[in-house]
């Protein structure tokens, strides 16, 4: 994909709908390490161990639509092609994790993107799953924490046109603050 | 011109026949970006790159194209020629680079007597 954050969207909603209600996304840049990680965990349903085997495999995908599933091995092959390296574990009623690792300044390593946007898409269209979601560059960081947001709004939804414009600029300050875009 | 009357392209070699060798190429499409690719190279189209791993075969599947040419001398690895064969997917390679390769084939769809 164009960006990075279009695969992080794209794996978010694997474990949305595999039922997840905490979905935990990083992501950490490095300089020193010349490294970009994102990881993606969630507590949705889990894979089997056969589902597992075969998910970085493009023919295979849950869904019947279409005969293949390249989400997963697009991200993986992204990593790959910039120097890292991909991994996914699984357990079934326990959830998934991935996690992804860049070379930071490898020439082939595709941009992070609008990875705000991709944020507060997951967080205002899933009002009912809790996000925490954290970005770090260079020690430098922040989190966002849905479950913090939901307790100070008694009620309020976070799809809430106010408290959703309040989110994506929370978002971008907090970026801004950090002055490390990847 | 068909799928099959590219191996007779100089420079081109057949790796896999795959299940339609009387189809008939359509158009010539170029791009690296898989997920482009999905969505939007032609169906019955030539698609032209240099990306020679499983995941292209997959996209050619879905992208319903004629047949793969992997361009600049890059090489398909095993398991993308593996399920090629499995799929029935028609994939050819050539030293040339990208935009060659495609307008060799683009002037062939000129002459078609099909």
């Amino acid at each position: 994909m164009e960006e990075l954050s279009l695969n992080v969207l794209d794996v978010a909603q694997n474990g949305i709908a595999a039922a997840a209600t905490l979905m935990e996304i990083s992501v950490t840049a490095d300089s020193g390490e010349d490294s970009l990680v994102i990881e993606i965990k969630d507590n949705g349903r889990g894979m089997t161990p056969e589902q597992l085997e075969s998910v970085e495999d493009p023919f295979f995908t849950t869904r019947t639509t279409r005969p293949v599933g390249l989400g997963v091995p697009l991200f993986k092959m992204a990593a790959e092609q910039s120097g890292g390296r991909f991994e996914i574990v699984s357990k079934q009623g326990t959830g998934t994790a991935v996690r992804a690792e860049f070379g930071l300044t490898h020439i082939d390593r595709v941009p992070l993107g609008d990875i705000n946007s991709t944020i507060h898409t997951l967080v205002t269209f899933n009002p009912g799953i809790d996000f925490v979601y954290s970005y770090t560059a260079d020690g430098a960081g922040f989190t966002l924490d849905t479950r913090e947001f939901k307790e100070i709004l008694e009620g309020v939804p976070l799809d809430n046109p106010e408290v959703s414009a309040y989110i994506k600029e929370y978002l971008i300050e907090n970026m801004k603050e950090i002055g490390f875009e990847v | 011109m068909l799928v099959g009357e590219l191996a007779s392209l100089p420079g081109f070699v057949l790796v896999n026949n795959g299940e339609e060798p009387e189809r008939s190429i359509e158009s010539v499409y170029c791009c690296d970006l898989l997920s482009l690719v999905m969505g939007r190279a032609p169906a019955g189209g030539a698609w032209v790159t240099v990306m020679g791993n499983v995941n292209s075969v997959a996209v050619a599947v879905l992208a319903d194209v004629a047949c793969v040419v992997l361009a600049e001398g890059a090489a398909y690895d095993d398991v993308a020629e593996h399920r090629a064969k499995d799929k029935g997917v028609a994939l050819f390679k050539t030293d040339l680079p990208v935009f060659d390769a495609a307008l060799l084939i683009h002037s062939m769809l000129g002459n078609r007597d099909d």
